[in-house]
């Protein structure tokens, strides 16, 4: 026998195809992580110091929660269920952003640790797939559990002072006086843009330069600009996007029609209204970041649309009652209609679209 | 300033395949091949044949060990009753060593093939050419069915089956010379090369079914085959389409779709729509079968592997993987894993002895450098990709799931048996979940 062949073993049979595009988990995570990271950087020079803090606490947070387990999991044997830390840090990023700014840090290490441990290791080991948005769930659960506290009138000072839930918003009307909670809210929050000294208003500060709210809004622009970037290039499912933000648009014109001021025109109410109903940072940033991730949303693309709608009308609904943090609960209530929708709408494929000329 | 304009086309045109969805399959391997003329690979010292090598039953051995057999003379015959049946030919001059069994590619089954010890290299055809002048559609027909030819183009169909259901049914005769798969380039060479004889052999199968309409579906760019554009010039009734980049529209019925707009429908064959798909390959065999009487016994392949680039050789079929990969200088025993015809749907070996048959296009090696991608595979995070890429519009993970769980309601609703294993849901999954086989499955459970 030849040296060659004594070397030779059987080729590794394996199943078609033998190729791959090359864009794997872990890098679609780290290019979400990065371009999350401007919107990050966008919102700490609106915001100083204590939104990077928030975004450090998260990432820390889930980091540890992230490590722990990883070790656990090795030392038992068992394949870490993370090969990387990519998508723990985009999770503890999204918190981070998700947070409002004068939320304490000890509320931002609570939802990152359930968001880490509960809803992405628990969830994802005894169910087939996350069927709640980690975030969202994490947050909604904090947000209510404070909620009941809230209406104990136990901590009031301290809720009063900012967390994730703000009774204080249920002193604004909505409604007929949308404009007036506007007006409160430049007085309260908005002044001039640092450096350049431009004085803006309340509309102009929800798009360009907003120092109150999720940490994620700072810059409503950047957040438009850098999402729509994410969604082309990586992919995301656009139509939850396009359909949240769209039936905003459309329910905030709505709303400006419908509620008047007699001091403003039509057209500055419109707005006014697509600023705060379309840029605030628990619109645009969740209809971009969380809305959109995969376990929890529809596959089949019109129910994507269908999922986006009703995510725009539950949280309008929400706002409307001044429930103005209600975009999470509605999130997380569209995800659990997910199964459903995946079942409805499943588009005809190829060859089902046509009638049959065999007789 | 023509020149740069016609070489960034000619790069654009050969650079990427862009899918549904806006996925891009890089064209590497193709670019690689696609300016290498065959060169023609002579025969092993033991060729091995297969005697079932198209979708149909196996043919019949009708010689002994022991015996002598001439190039192109028929070695596994059909039963008349077999419709769908395909002789077998023997590729060289040679001496039947023995008749035994060995694991097909295709099928993963034991299967029968002669090996023939090689005599020599003579090529003289076996059977007297034709002229279609001089006999009837119906002995042309016969022809093909004896030359042994099936669907060069992967589907491996009996030709002489799909032109008689088409025959006076058709108004479009499409030739597939789109060559979809990311690493073959050897139905470019064929054009480049033997366009005479190819479009003689289009012309001659529109005859036989009666095609008004000749549609030669390419996606080279003007001017990048000048020869081959200035033959079809004097063709009055062959149009040449050219065709998006795309890897998926090489699927015959996607391909009529997108020259004629029509859809057909999934119970329906494309010649009850008036239209059929024939790939370039093909139409050389009919050519060779009918005006020089060869059988099919050799076919052009694109051998692939990072260190050699890609060759385009002109095999006999029978030849051992091994041989072939010797003649380009790249040892079998470097490559940890070797790839028959598409990198996307062809099979992978276990063995470099295993032979080229009527169905590979190409072979493509891969050494331990370059392992298979789903190897690594984690768990499905439901971005939508599979489906977003799918041509058929299907939902890959929605049926990986009801295959999971054994749904067969589910499958159905799902449309599963639309599927038409082309291995894109499998290529774009950012988990490496190779969805291919799993719709495979589906479909068989189905």
């Amino acid at each position: 026998m030849l040296e060659e062949e004594k070397k030779a073993r059987p080729y590794k049979v394996v199943n078609p195809p033998h190729v791959h595009i090359g864009l794997d988990k872990n890098e679609l995570m780290l290019k979400t992580f990065l371009l999350m990271s401007i919107i990050a950087y966008a919102s700490v020079m609106v915001m100083g110091l204590q939104a990077l803090f928030h975004i450090l606490v998260a990432l820390g947070t889930v980091l540890v929660v992230y490590n722990s387990v990883t070790a656990y999991q090795r030392w038992k044997g068992v394949k870490p269920t993370y090969d990387s830390p990519g998508s723990p840090l985009v999770a503890g990023m999204i918190v981070g952003l998700a947070m409002p700014l004068e939320s304490p840090y000890l509320v931002t290490v609570v939802v990152a640790f359930m968001t880490m441990f509960v809803f992405k290791y628990i969830q994802g080991k005894y169910l087939d797939h996350k069927y709640l948005n980690p975030v969202a769930t994490s947050k909604s659960i904090v947000l209510l559990a404070l909620y009941g506290v809230a209406t104990l009138n136990v901590f009031e000072g301290a809720l009063q002072g900012g967390m994730l839930f703000h009774p204080h918003h249920y002193q604004h009307n909505m409604m007929g006086g949308f404009a007036d909670m506007m007006g409160f809210f430049e007085s309260a929050f908005v002044d001039t843009i640092p450096f350049f000294g431009i004085e803006i208003s309340a509309t102009q500060a929800h798009f360009f330069w907003q120092p109150h709210g999720w940490i994620g809004s700072g810059m409503g622009i950047v957040v438009l600009v850098v999402g729509s970037i994410a969604v082309y290039w990586l992919r995301y499912k656009w139509r939850i996007v396009v359909s949240t933000l769209g039936t905003m648009t459309i329910l905030a014109i709505v709303a400006a029609l419908v509620w008047q001021n007699g001091d403003i025109s039509t057209a500055d109410m419109i707005t006014m209204r697509i600023a705060f109903h379309v840029f605030s940072g628990s619109i645009l940033f969740m209809a971009f970041f969380m809305a959109t991730e995969p376990q929890s949303t529809p596959m089949p693309e019109f129910s994507q649309f269908l999922f986006g709608v009703g995510l725009a009308v539950l949280t309008f609904v929400f706002q409307l009652n001044g429930f103005l943090g209600g975009s999470i609960i509605a999130l997380v209530i569209m995800n659990m209609t997910t199964p459903l929708l995946d079942r409805i709408v499943i588009k005809k494929p190829y060859g089902h679209r046509v009638k049959s000329v065999v007789d | 300033m023509a020149r740069k304009k016609k070489k960034i086309d000619e790069e654009r045109t050969h650079r990427k395949f862009k899918e549904k969805g806006g996925f891009e399959l890089d064209l590497r391997m193709k670019r690689e091949a696609i300016t290498d003329p065959f060169t023609e690979v002579p025969p092993a010292e033991e060729m091995t044949v297969f005697l079932r090598q198209h979708v149909g039953p196996e043919a019949k051995p009708l010689i002994q060990e022991g015996d002598f057999v001439e190039y192109g003379e028929k070695i596994g015959g059909i039963e008349e009753d077999e419709e769908w049946g395909v002789p077998v030919h023997s590729p060289v001059n040679g001496i039947v060593k023995e008749i035994k069994m060995m694991e097909h590619p295709v099928s993963g089954d034991e299967e029968r093939i002669v090996v023939i010890e090689t005599e020599d290299e003579e090529t003289k055809p076996y059977y007297d050419p034709l002229d279609p002048k001089d006999v009837t559609k119906d002995e042309l027909l016969e022809r093909i069915k004896e030359a042994g030819i099936v669907g060069l183009g992967g589907a491996i169909c009996p030709t002489n089956v799909k032109l008689s259901y088409a025959k006076d049914k058709v108004s479009h005769l499409i030739i597939n010379a789109k060559e979809s798969d990311p690493n073959i380039a050897c139905d470019v060479r064929l054009i480049s090369e033997r366009a005479e004889e190819m479009i003689d052999g289009i012309k001659l199968m529109a005859y036989i079914i009666g095609a008004d309409n000749i549609v030669f579906a390419t996606r080279t760019q003007e001017g990048e085959l000048p020869e081959f554009e200035n033959l079809l010039k004097r063709e009055k009734n062959i149009d040449i389409v050219r065709v998006r980049p795309n890897y998926s529209i090489g699927y015959g019925r996607l391909l009529i779709t997108e020259i004629l707009g029509k859809e057909i429908p999934q119970d329906t064959h494309s010649y009850d729509m008036g239209a059929l798909v024939h790939n370039v390959g093909t139409a050389y065999a009919v050519y060779k079968a009918i005006r020089e009487g060869e059988p099919l016994v050799s076919r052009g392949i694109t051998y692939y592997s990072k260190d050699i680039g890609g060759r385009n050789l002109w095999v006999r079929i029978g030849t051992p993987v091994k041989h072939i990969m010797d003649f380009v200088d790249a040892p079998a025993i470097d490559f940890e894993r070797v790839a028959l015809g598409s990198i996307m749907m062809g099979p992978a070996i276990s063995d470099p002895s295993i032979p080229i048959t009527k169905a590979d296009s190409g072979v493509t090696g891969f050494t331990e450098k370059e392992p298979h991608p789903y190897e690594d595979k984690t768990w499905c995070i439901r971005c939508g990709y599979c489906n977003e890429v799918c041509p058929m519009d299907l939902y890959p993970q929605l049926i990986m799931k009801a295959e999971k769980k054994g749904d067969k309601k589910r499958l159905r609703q799902l449309n599963t048996d639309v599927c038409i294993d082309c291995g894109l849901c499998s290529f774009v999954c950012p988990a490496r979940i190779n969805y291919r086989p799993i719709l495979s499955r589906a479909k068989s459970e189905m």
